[in-house]
């Protein structure tokens, strides 16, 4: 363990890191408008090492989309990852760690389409001396049809709540919005 | 074609798949982070660097892709709880189990606990997911 790990990141290159009475429960966490591209599945089927002819991404060469019952290429549906994290960090700038993700895909996701993501805190609690906090979204195409909704919960940081806050983070919750 | 179906008994495992993560595989550019940089993770109160959580739990959803298909594009399920971290030089490997199986308007819903083992034995994801299969 370094020296500094005996406190909690106070700032990062994004601001100061939002604490625990920052977090408003109920807080409306506005939209995005997400619109996917086949080099987004390309790169969220190499990361994951998860292949399939649904979700080829030669679309020059795209036997296995089209003859599928698709009728289109279509998305690995664990894409819905980031749009939500990346509304939650448009309001908190919040790095911690991710304790609990739960979803349910109800349509494909398809590239070219529109997705507006929207979402909401949900709440915020204390375990175990560690801060927590949940937030809900949900994806609606552009027929207004529900394509997805997760709940999250995040701890705020590693370290306990008594450890004070101090000194600047390398890392940041704050990333590019891409895939 | 889905692997499971309707008929498949509650208590069958599933395939089992496996993966090798490298510290490389979480680089983005030059930014340190938590997940490719230890100082960045020690920094946060991480003993190291730290795999993507949605990044490991998607050999889970590999999984249930492979055994459901198009029952897991449109209605699958999850609910996942990280409870132990898988650094980012970590083998892994996922497991599942049929343990319930309901019916759902016209079609069948298949339950499964699953969950995500370090090399060290240690579930490092737990949860259930569930897909449809068809009813008839």
């Amino acid at each position: 363990m370094t020296k500094n790990a005996q406190t909690r990141v106070e700032f990062d290159e994004h601001g100061n890191r939002t604490t625990y009475d920052e977090i408003e429960v109920g807080r409306d966490l506005g939209s995005l408008e997400w619109v996917i591209t086949e080099q987004d599945i390309e790169k969220q089927c190499s990361i994951d090492e998860d292949f399939h002819p649904w979700f080829a991404f030669d679309i020059q060469e795209d036997v296995g989309a089209s003859e599928s019952q698709w009728a289109g290429i279509i998305a690995p549906p664990q894409i819905q990852y980031r749009p939500p994290r990346w509304l939650l960090s448009r309001t908190y700038n919040i790095r911690g760690v991710f304790y609990k993700w739960d979803f349910e895909n109800l349509k494909e996701i398809r590239p070219g389409e529109t997705i507006t993501v929207t979402g909401r805190i949900l709440d915020k609690w204390i375990d175990r001396e560690r801060e927590f906090m949940s937030y809900e979204a949900e994806g609606r195409d552009e027929r207004g049809d529900i394509v997805f909704w997760t709940t999250r919960v995040h701890a705020l940081d590693v370290l306990k709540r008594d450890t004070p806050r101090a000194g600047a983070g390398e890392d940041s919750g704050i990333k590019q919005e891409k895939i | 074609m889905a692997i499971i179906t309707k008929d498949t008994p509650i208590g069958t495992e599933l395939p089992v798949f496996a993966r090798r993560f490298r510290n490389e595989m979480f680089a983005m550019g030059d930014v340190k982070t938590i997940h490719n940089d230890d100082v960045a993770a020690q920094r946060e109160g991480l003993p190291r660097a730290v795999a993507v959580g949605p990044q490991v739990a998607a050999l889970i959803f590999r999984m249930m892709r492979t055994c459901f298909e198009e029952g897991w594009i449109v209605g699958g399920k999850a609910a996942l709880t990280f409870r132990r971290p898988v650094w980012s030089n970590d083998f892994v490997a996922t497991r599942g189990v049929i343990t319930d199986i309901e019916v759902e308007g016209g079609k069948v819903r298949i339950i499964c606990n699953v969950w995500i083992e370090r090399a060290d034995s240690e579930k490092a994801i737990v949860g259930t997911c569930s897909a449809l299969v068809p009813g008839s």
